[in-house]
């Protein structure tokens, strides 16, 4: 029935789309770059995040990021000159948004690249089974970024500098970005387990979601000294109902915010929804809102959301040292 | 008691006018017969009469007053309606069909209480179909169906009936008993009946009155020995020399004699109407 | 009298019985869905919480407030939503199956789902100012949008006075693919409002409230008493047109009033809840099967069946795979449909 098929296709396309949203994807161990990092010669080849072995012959000049977060640090590494095509959602730093759009969430023109003629196309996870595969039939090279852990995240930069020849760069920047880290995790480490408040990460409201043990936010919070209520469940972004939310009485509420602002923001939810009255959060006022561009890109601002994440958790530690 | 008639009428369906200066009248305790070849209206009439479809022109009256501005529940208390081949539902059993007759007469709240159900048990004896009672009508033959349409008619209770071929899938001995049950009724009650029948026989022994149905008008109206005639049956049926007279009571009757049909004739011109 | 009487009586003897069983069943089961959830309460807390909100009793509360707001603002009401758009979704599809004569019609048919996914994925796109419009921009754009589409292909369908049913079905398919693919684009230029949309659109009552019950009750009680009231000449319409009409039914007028009927229904249990398949062409269907077609009793009892059902369903998809939920649509399908087919086969009669 036509309702029927109507349904089918609706479903099936969610899935298609919700699994790109949420990055949901069989885990691929991320490698090693086989070479030195301080090679900064030509040609390379070496096995990227995706397990997928990539070669460049010559310097690239013209490189293509499909992702905001691998154009920041495209830019972190002084790479914007060559910087030629980037997706609708690339807004940091505000130059980005100049540049010319090629794509938008997980969608992306291969026309346009292709006119472009890139010599090197960033792309994540998202675009690992159809686009990477179709540009790659096209004759363009592409290196997928696919971390699955902060680690994982500072391998990345390395990665791309060492494709950019901006090695150097990149391992400087990766070296600065772990004293921030260890600033965080050294005074975090020496907590007992009941100094460690249980934090509720509100993804979206409406439905409930938030983050499991497998993604880099709860890597986050745990490094900002939190325990993650959600941390038995099994998904990456499982759905929670309300009343283990409830139940699990968070100390700490911390909304993703950048999905929609005003109103409808899981913020918002929060703050208003009678039925979280009881919760400790809501009783103490320790419901906080943070940019979720901070905490779910895998680029060099992680380290921001980590240390305002630990700032909320933690206060009595961190707010001084800002 | 009430009387339909018939002024002026014009029927037809779309801009297709099917029936023209249609003019006659049925008193009550009167039964009166419309026949006519195949397709010349005869349903359409009864349609009119019911008002499930307007007139081009014309007035149809129901006891004097406009049939189109009759409310229809109203109507469906005055006038029953014995269709031709109806759609019945399959999942209904034989006696909720006829309980169903009883509609006009309930309100909207109202639901069938004793009464209704002791109606439509009579009904349902009288036309001796009270053995399908709890048979889904899926499962019953058309002419068991159609004594079913009767029976419903009948518990409908209305002064007036209308009667698309009531008979046409009964064997003999039934279309008698009906046609005896229908007249009777009429009778005794006073009902106004109009029936359309095909066999010109029924028409004749049972109909004080005929109303025949030709080329898009009455072609005659009046008695049966005034209307069944052997130039009236060969002028619209085209079969010649039929008629002959009932032995027992005077009444016109239509014998078949094959080979006389004007179509059946290998040579010669078709006679022009 | 005769035979014939005692032979309806076991009937209506077997149907009444029916509705009484039902409804003791629907209060079992609801109480069963409030006790039963992702967090595991004892039977004996939940039986206290709720004795206690009883009028004239008096107890002191063993319990902490967190297990209270479990039970009585989420749970109940969500059970209570859930009983009502079950209960309006099978009314509303035994309704236009009787109306279209159809047994492939459900409350969708002529367009409804589409009208509203079409006016909720409007609200979700609008700036989020607009969201906290009285209740909720979305549920109010969802409703309008239903009924705007019926009323459009209503008057797409009406020749003259009347209003042919397969010409009503025709255009509400074909204005419900129209709308359908309007939602579809719109679905994908949504960027990253989809997840909340596809949510919206696979329905589910994961965030039911009072607040939601106390709109949409009113809408209910009014359709379903409508639709109750007219179940016989529901019984006539199943004769053709033009034999209701020789029997005393205003064709015309009951489809006018039975289509709003059941649309306002449909569009009152959509917009708040998404869309939700299956049950308003299924439990007729079953009811039909086991307790015949007689609208008088089809009525109550699909209003019954279908409130205990999406009940069920609705536990299911909350405890099956907890604490994620699974969408109610998938549980109302994969249960509905092998009952059904088993229904079918031990009662191989006649059923429309």
């Amino acid at each position: 029935m036509k309702r029927k098929r109507y349904k089918l296709g609706i479903s099936y396309l969610a899935s298609v789309i919700l699994m790109s949203l949420l990055g949901a994807c069989t885990p691929t161990p991320a490698e090693e770059p086989a070479l030195p990092v301080e090679s900064a010669t030509f040609p390379i080849e070496t096995t990227d995040q995706a397990d997928r072995v990539v070669r460049v012959e010559k310097m690239p000049e013209k490189i293509i990021s499909l992702a905001p977060s691998n154009t920041e640090i495209l830019y972190a590494l002084g790479l914007e000159d060559r910087l030629v095509g980037v997706t609708e959602y690339c807004n940091y730093p505000e130059a980005a948004k100049e540049k010319p759009q090629i794509g938008g969430f997980s969608t992306v023109d291969i026309e346009k690249v292709v006119e472009i003629e890139p010599d090197l196309i960033l792309a994540t996870n998202i675009h690992k089974d159809e686009i990477v595969p179709q540009l790659e039939r096209l004759g363009l090279t592409v290196l997928t970024i696919d971390p699955k852990t902060v680690d994982e995240v500072l391998e990345a930069i390395n990665l791309i500098g060492q494709f950019t020849g901006k090695a150097e760069e990149a391992s400087q920047l990766t070296a600065e970005m772990e004293k921030q880290i260890k600033a965080v995790t050294d005074k975090t480490a020496a907590l007992t387990e009941a100094q460690k408040p249980r934090v509720f990460y509100i993804l979206w409201h409406d439905p409930l979601m938030t983050v499991g043990s497998e993604t880099r936010i709860h890597e986050l919070i745990e490094k900002a000294g939190g325990i993650n209520i959600a941390q038995g469940l099994p998904d990456e972004y499982p759905r929670i109902s309300l009343e283990a939310v409830i139940m699990a009485n968070p100390q700490v509420i911390i909304a993703g915010s950048g999905h929609g602002t005003g109103q409808d923001a899981p913020f918002h939810f929060a703050l208003t929804e009678p039925r979280l009255a009881e919760v400790e959060a809501r009783q103490n006022g320790l419901i906080y809102e943070i940019d979720s561009d901070l905490t779910s890109r895998p680029g060099l601002r992680i380290v921001d959301g980590l240390e305002k994440l630990a700032e909320f958790i933690h206060p009595e530690l961190f707010k001084e040292s800002q | 008691m009430i009387k339909i008639e018939m002024q002026d009428v014009c029927l037809g369906y779309g801009r297709k006018v099917v029936l023209k200066d249609l003019t006659f009248q049925v008193s009550p305790g009167e039964m009166v017969g419309l026949i006519g070849p195949n397709g010349c209206g005869k349903s359409t009439i009864i349609r009119a009469l019911s008002h499930t479809i307007s007139s081009y022109s014309g007035k149809i009256l129901l006891d004097g007053q406009d049939v189109t501005k009759i409310p229809r529940r109203q109507l469906a208390q005055l006038l029953g309606v014995v269709p031709q081949m109806p759609l019945l539902p399959s999942a209904f059993t034989a006696f909720e069909i006829v309980l169903m007759g009883r509609n006009p007469h309930l309100g909207l709240f109202q639901y069938e209480g004793p009464k209704e159900l002791a109606i439509a048990c009579q009904a349902m004896e009288k036309t001796g179909t009270q053995s399908l009672a709890g048979r889904r009508v899926s499962e019953l033959s058309g002419g068991e169906i159609q004594g079913l349409l009767i029976a419903r008619v009948l518990a409908q209770e209305t002064k007036a009936i209308l009667l698309d071929e009531p008979t046409a899938n009964l064997d003999i001995g039934r279309q008698i008993e009906i046609l005896d049950l229908i007249k009777n009724l009429c009778r005794e009650n006073n009902l106004t009946v109009l029936a359309a029948l095909h066999d010109l026989n029924l028409a004749s022994q049972y109909c004080d009155r005929l109303v025949l149905i030709s080329n898009g008008r009455i072609q005659a109206e009046g008695t049966p020995r005034e209307v069944i005639t052997a130039r009236n049956i060969a002028d619209v049926y085209g079969a010649e020399s039929c008629v002959y007279t009932h032995p027992v009571n005077g009444l016109p009757c239509v014998l078949l004699n094959t080979g006389n049909n004007k179509m059946a004739r290998p040579e010669g011109v078709i006679k022009e109407l | 009298m005769n035979i014939a009487p005692p032979i309806h009586f076991l009937h209506w003897r077997s149907r009444i019985y029916g509705i009484l069983g039902l409804f003791i069943l629907l209060i079992v089961v609801a109480l069963l869905a409030v006790a039963v959830g992702s967090v595991n309460i004892p039977f004996s807390t939940t039986s206290s919480i709720l004795i206690c909100k009883l009028p004239l009793v008096k107890m002191t509360p063993t319990w902490t407030s967190a297990l209270e707001t479990i039970i009585l603002e989420i749970r109940l009401p969500r059970v209570i939503m859930a009983g009502l758009v079950g209960a309006a979704l099978a009314t509303a599809g035994a309704t236009y199956q009787g109306l279209f004569r159809n047994p492939l019609a459900d409350p969708y048919l002529i367009g409804v789902a589409q009208g509203a996914a079409l006016g909720a994925v409007i609200g979700f796109l609008l700036p989020s100012s607009w969201h906290s419009v009285g209740f909720g921009i979305i549920p109010l754009l969802a409703f309008c949008g239903a009924l705007a589409s019926t009323a459009i292909v209503y008057s797409l369908a009406r020749v003259g006075k009347t209003l042919p049913v397969t010409i009503l079905i025709l255009a509400g398919v074909a204005l419900g693919a129209l709308l359908g693919s309007i939602v579809s684009y719109l679905i994908i230029s949504s960027g990253e409002r989809i997840h909340s949309i596809m949510f919206w659109l696979m329905g589910s009552f994961s965030l039911s409230q009072w607040s939601e019950v106390t709109v949409i009750l009113p809408y209910m009680f009014l359709g379903m008493f409508i639709i109750l009231l007219y179940a016989r000449p529901l019984n006539l319409m199943q004769l053709d047109e033009e034999q209701a009409q020789q029997l005393g039914i205003n064709v015309e007028r009951l489809k006018l009033v039975l289509l709003s009927a059941a649309t306002l229904i449909t569009a009152a249990a959509v917009s708040f809840v998404g869309i939700i398949g299956f049950v308003g062409i299924i439990i007729p269907h079953a009811v039909r099967l086991i307790w015949g077609a007689d609208h008088r009793f089809l009525l109550p009892l699909s209003i019954l069946t279908g409130a205990v059902f999406l009940i069920l369903a609705d536990l299911i998809a909350r405890t099956a795979l907890a604490p994620t939920e699974i969408p109610v649509g998938v549980i109302t399908a994969l249960c509905g449909a092998p009952f059904f087919l088993y229904l079918l086969r031990r009662k191989r009669k006649v059923i429309f």
